[in-house]
């Protein structure tokens, strides 16, 4: 099933939102100034801090 | 069923599944096949005829013996016809025959389960369900070969009669992102310029027509076979039909396009249309990949180890492809990938030994922990764990990616000869003198590396700020890497490595994101700008992109303050560890 989720360009700042297919495996760009440093902002906020789990999230 | 182990030293599961039929004994008499009440489809004939539940499956079959398919036999245990046996005068029926497992030791695998050609039942649009006269490419086939159901009579299904105006549709299941197949099939266009040949041969009065988008004839004397066609008279219109009609009396068919050429919608008679069908990733794809720790390219055919150095070999040593299921082909293709395919695994069988490059994985049993992260992002599968046991690299089956070193949050695991000590002394003695003025680089080996070689090579000008450290994969920069360049005073970090389909390790960098993205959270948790940090992926190819890149790092490390840098170098100091009989202590107080 594919949702809608968030993503920001951390080089230009660029906002937005794009449809993500479960499971997909892709290579994404900033559709404003083409930069590969896509933050994907959903995971951040319903991961809460597991960013700091490093291992078990690998 | 399985294969188990590494290159040089597989071993494989196969089942042979019975034939209940001796193959030796069987005389190919036909009397078993005659007697048998049994009629079902034939498969082979794409189901335009019929065949029993006892048969050949095709006449090129090895050995030219029969089979009794049991699922279609009406029982014989306990025997409920039994009417085969009664006729084999040779007596070879046997109905206690079973499936048998063998196991085979094996140096290499050839992977080549061909490709699944597209069903158009779900394109409603040109009625392949609703109209007898609606054929694919694949029926095409049968109903014009002299071994097919019609002798080689080509009479279309509704009044078996001869058509005279056929229309073909080109790209079904083919170049459509609607129905998640973008790709090409490679196989349709000259498919059915093969066969507007052969109907201008077999019948000289047939008219053909074939709405295309592009016609793709690249292949050597391709463009001349699309000539001849247009020369025996078949008109080409480029323009794909939205809509197909039928008369209901005469079973024909209008179909309705869209001339791209002329910009008019157009309407034309037929009294056959073929739609030329495309071609799948085959339905075993997962399960074959599962056994032999195999990945896909987007189209979802087998990915190769690399698209231009090593288009046979699979990222798994040892495994080879050939044919559809690597990308779509026609026959020559699939032979030469064939032969290169075997030639490669004969080399490596002869050579008896298999030399590896020094740069393997290796874990300190007493480090490890025991937690299995490592095993979980190998992308070979080279490293074997069970819970509660320590991890153990397959030397011959570690490509040296570095993943499993940079996941390791133990320091169990060693990279030879790309040590983390080695990078931490590099990060600290780039970065010892002027941290400021230094955007810290870290660049894979197969693309970024060289797109940085193609830069300078090509003489394109950059900014000189940067520093690059190379590490074989970007898989291999761990976050203690990326925290160590930030605690030295990088005021920029770039993460680079090759595109996703360009990954000289299977699916290694997308590990790499997901440890970006970690780290983009940890620094912003810390209060140190998460920008400070960046990802590219650069193609060896890409030296502009390269310079391009460069400039943008310097742009953004004039951003940086020095105030910052300070209270980065701050802020990511590790945090002593608390003694373990403290912690205890503090949990058993808590
Ligand atoms: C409609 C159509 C028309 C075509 N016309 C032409 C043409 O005119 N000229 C031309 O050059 N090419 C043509 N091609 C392309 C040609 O068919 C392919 O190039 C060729 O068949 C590829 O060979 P292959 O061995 O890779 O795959 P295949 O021929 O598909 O063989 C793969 C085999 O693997 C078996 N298999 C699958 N899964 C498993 C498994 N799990 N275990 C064991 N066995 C398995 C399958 O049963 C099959 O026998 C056409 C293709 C199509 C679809
Ligand atoms: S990740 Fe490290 S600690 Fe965990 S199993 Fe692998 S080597 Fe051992
Ligand atoms: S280096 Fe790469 S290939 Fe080798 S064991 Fe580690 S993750 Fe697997
Ligand atoms: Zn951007």
């Amino acid at each position: 099933m594919a949702t809608m989720e968030n993503f920001k360009c951390m080089l230009c700042g660029h906002e937005y939102q794009e449809l993500v297919e479960e499971g997909e495996d892709k290579e994404r760009s900033c559709p404003k100034c083409r930069s590969n440093s896509i933050r994907h902002l959903k995971k951040r906020a319903s991961q809460g801090d597991s960013d700091d789990k490093g291992k078990k999230t690998e | 069923m399985n294969v188990s182990g590494y290159i040089g030293n597989f071993t494989a599961e196969i089942r042979r599944k019975a034939r209940y039929v001796d193959p030796e004994a069987c005389t190919a008499c036909a009397e078993c096949a005659q007697v048998c009440p049994v009629v079902k489809p034939d498969e082979y004939q794409m189901g335009l005829s019929s065949r029993k539940a006892i048969y050949i499956p095709y006449p090129q079959a090895v050995p030219s013996s029969y089979i009794l398919n049991m699922e279609d036999c009406l029982g014989t245990n306990p025997i409920a016809c039994g009417k085969c046996a009664e006729v084999c005068e040779p007596d070879c029926i046997n109905y206690d025959d079973r499936d048998i497992i063998v196991k085979r030791d094996v140096g290499a695998v050839i992977v080549a389960i061909g490709a699944d050609v597209y069903d158009p039942t779900e394109m409603d649009e040109y009625g392949y369900t609703r109209f007898d006269n609606v054929i694919t490419s694949m029926e095409f086939e049968r109903l014009i070969c002299a071994g097919g159901p019609t002798l080689g009579h080509f009479v279309r299904p509704s009044d078996h009669e001869r058509p005279k105006r056929i229309g073909f549709i080109q790209c079904v299941g083919s170049r459509n992102p609607s129905i998640g197949r973008p790709y090409c099939s490679n196989i349709c266009c000259m498919n059915t310029i093969k066969d507007t040949l052969l109907l201008a041969d077999h019948y000289p009065d047939v008219e053909c027509t074939v709405f295309y988008q592009d016609i793709r004839a690249f292949g050597k004397s391709f463009e001349d076979m699309f000539q001849r066609s247009k020369e025996a008279g078949t008109r080409y219109i480029r323009g794909i039909p939205g809509d197909i009609e039928e008369d209901t009396e005469t079973g024909n068919l209008t179909l309705i396009a869209e001339n791209t050429t002329s910009g008019k919608i157009e309407r034309h008679e037929f009294d056959m249309v073929i739609l030329s069908v495309g071609v799948g990733p085959p339905k075993d794809l997962a399960k074959i990949s599962s056994l032999l720790t195999l990945s896909k390219t987007s189209d979802g055919f087998f990915m190769e180890s690399h698209p231009k150095l090593k288009p046979v070999d699979a990222p798994t040593r040892g495994v080879f492809f050939s044919g559809f299921c690597e990308s779509p082909k026609d026959i020559k293709d699939s032979v030469c990938q064939a032969g290169a395919a075997a030639s490669r695994a004969g080399a490596l069988l002869n050579a008896g030994q298999v030399h590896i490059e020094a740069i393997t994985s290796v874990i300190d049993a007493d480090a490890c922990k025991k937690c299995g992260v490592c095993a979980s992002v190998c992308p070979y599968g080279a490293i074997t764990w069970k819970k509660g046991e320590v991890a153990v690299v397959i030397d011959a089956a570690c490509a040296g990616c570095g993943n499993c070193g940079a996941a390791c949050k133990f320091d169990a695991i060693t990279m030879r000869h790309f040590t983390d000590a080695q990078y931490m002394a590099q990060i600290r003695a780039i970065l010892a003198e002027d941290p400021q003025d230094k955007v810290f680089v870290f660049a894979c080996n197969w693309c970024s590396y060289s797109g940085a070689d193609m830069a300078g090579i090509s003489r394109m000008q950059y900014p000189a700020s940067n520093r690059i450290v190379r590490t074989m994969c970007s898989a291999r920069v761990s976050e203690d890497m990326v925290l160590e360049a930030f605690r030295c005073g990088a005021p920029v970090v770039l993460v680079s490595g090759c595109h996703y389909a360009d990954c000289h390790y299977i699916t290694a960098n997308r590990q790499t994101v997901q440890r970006v993205q970690r780290l983009w959270n940890k620094l912003e948790k810390a209060g140190v700008r998460p920008e400070r940090l960046q990802l590219e992926w650069i193609s060896a190819a890409e030296g502009q992109k390269f310079a391009k890149v460069m400039a943008q790092m310097e742009e953004l490390r004039k951003t940086v303050t020095e105030e910052e840098i300070e209270y980065t170098i701050e802020a990511l100091k590790p945090k002593p560890r608390k003694p373990k009989k403290e912690k205890e202590a503090a949990a058993v107080a808590g």
